[in-house]
């Protein structure tokens, strides 16, 4: 059985022709949801922090939701629901971009917080004490160091992010995974293709992620 | 300077201060001491508003501190804090410590407040550690940049809330010494401490405090000859037994 496969097809061609192209898509999907999952995911954690209960609840709302359902059926959902209320569809990729952003900010959200709630209260004190508004306090006092204390955490969610655009097969948007995949057909070979797509996701993922443990021993802040 | 009205406070239903009143007038020193739990840190807090008061008031240099159109962080960047655990941002260098709010709040510029900053480094003795970070200095040290990051706001007056009870006993005289220096140069300075050699050296008066009260409002000399309250004189035949 083994012995059957035929990785002959593998060339510099193929990665050119099939691959560059999801893969870029796959990158760019899971920076821009990182980037963006961070940005709100924070603002979300800041809302649940607040103690105003019209900011906190929706949030939490919003958080455990998006926690509760599984990533497929929201990138499905939400491309099917656009055409809907906009009358068009916004393309497979936008969609999936807008959606992992989304569904990203719930997790990062559970990040920042635990990150907020790491840094002791005194600093807040101390922050506010010297004539720093709230803004000024968390932006330069609390949230760098939130951020210091769960980069780690938030890279490793980072690598799930990565590991999970593959999802987007759900909606036929073109990633690494979409790309194995077409040139499995053009080739008949796709059960070699698919092999193929795990040995890639698993060394970038695993070296992503030997990265991390380097990086958590050296950035830790000096107490 | 300070003016403590009538001051109540409860977490729920537990009341921690009851009807607190004194003052702090300009250039005095005011040690405020008490068992543990019995609210002194909560009532220096209330003073800047670090801990908010359901009754009374609190007027700092003719603001009310609990007033609803109180510019909150504009009045506290006139009142210098030091903290307990000297609160220093880890994730900044000293110096940067000592420059952030200058430029945030006062802006001042960067140049400006770098030269400030070294000025009270070097007064604290401690002008070889501006590039370092807090977590490579002692506790004694970090106390000193604590201090010295408060006074570079130009405070009309500082609070201290337990300066030394963090610090091993070996550093806590490098901190005193300061403090000392401080009240000399006539800083007002109202200071929650147990340090009662402290207090003899420089308060103008000491206030003792039990269980959310203020107990004893007296002159230096009248509260360690005379106190007059007998929890007063068991804290104090406590305290300096060794």
């Amino acid at each position: 059985m083994i012995g059957n496969l035929d990785l002959s097809f593998f060339n510099w061609e193929l990665v050119s022709n099939f691959l560059a192209k999801g893969f870029y898509f796959s990158i760019q999907l899971t920076l821009i949801a990182m980037a963006g999952g961070i940005v709100f995911g924070t603002a979300l954690a800041l809302c649940r922090l607040s103690g105003r209960p019209w900011l906190a609840l929706p949030a939490a709302t919003y958080v455990n939701t998006m926690r509760s359902i599984p990533l497929v059926m929201v990138i499905l959902w939400f491309f099917l629901l656009i055409p809907l209320l906009i009358g068009r569809s916004m393309g497979a990729e936008l969609s999936a971009i807008i959606t992992f952003t989304l569904f990203e900010a719930a997790y990062y959200s559970e990040i920042m917080r635990a990150g907020i709630q790491s840094v002791a209260r005194g600093q807040v004190y101390a922050g506010y004490a010297l004539g720093l508004t709230y803004g000024q306090t968390m932006r330069l006092i609390v949230l760098p160091q939130a951020f210091r204390n769960m980069l780690p955490v938030l890279l490793t969610q980072t690598i799930i992010l990565f590991q999970d655009t593959s999802l987007v097969y759900a909606i036929g948007a073109y990633d690494l995974l979409k790309g194995f995949e077409v040139a499995g057909k053009n080739f008949n070979r796709p059960v070699e293709a698919y092999l193929l797509a795990a040995v890639v996701y698993f060394v970038i993922c695993f070296s992503l992620s030997s990265v991390v443990k380097k990086l958590q021993t050296r950035i830790a802040i000096i107490r | 300077m300070i003016e403590i009205k009538n001051v109540s406070k409860w977490y729920g239903s537990f009341q921690v201060l009851t009807k607190c009143s004194t003052s702090v007038k300009k250039g005095e020193v005011v040690v405020v001491c008490g068992p543990s739990g019995s609210g002194k840190s909560t009532l220096i807090k209330c003073v800047n508003a670090l801990e908010p008061f359901q009754e009374g008031e609190v007027v700092i240099d003719g603001t009310s501190v609990g007033a609803a159109g109180t510019d909150l962080p504009r009045l506290r960047s006139k009142v210098g804090m030091v903290f307990q655990h000297f609160e220093l941002f880890p994730h900044l260098s000293i110096i940067e410590n000592l420059t952030l709010a200058q430029v945030k709040v006062l802006n001042r510029s960067a140049e400006a407040a770098r030269d400030k900053g070294l000025a009270l480094l070097e007064r604290v003795g401690l002008t070889a550690h501006a590039d370092k970070f807090p977590g490579q200095l002692s506790g004694g040290q970090q106390q000193r940049v604590a201090i010295a990051r408060a006074l570079a706001m130009d405070p009309m007056c500082m609070l201290f809330d337990e300066p030394t009870s963090a610090l091993d006993p070996e550093m806590i005289n490098e901190v005193l010494d300061v403090m000392v220096q401080l009240a000399q140069e006539g800083m007002t300075m109202m200071c929650v401490t147990h340090e009662m050699g402290f207090a003899r050296k420089v308060a103008h008066r000491v206030i003792f405090m039990d269980k959310g009260e203020i107990v004893e409002d007296a002159t230096k000399d009248d509260f360690f000859g005379k106190p007059r309250s007998e929890r007063a004189v068991q804290f104090l035949s406590k305290i300096l037994q060794h």
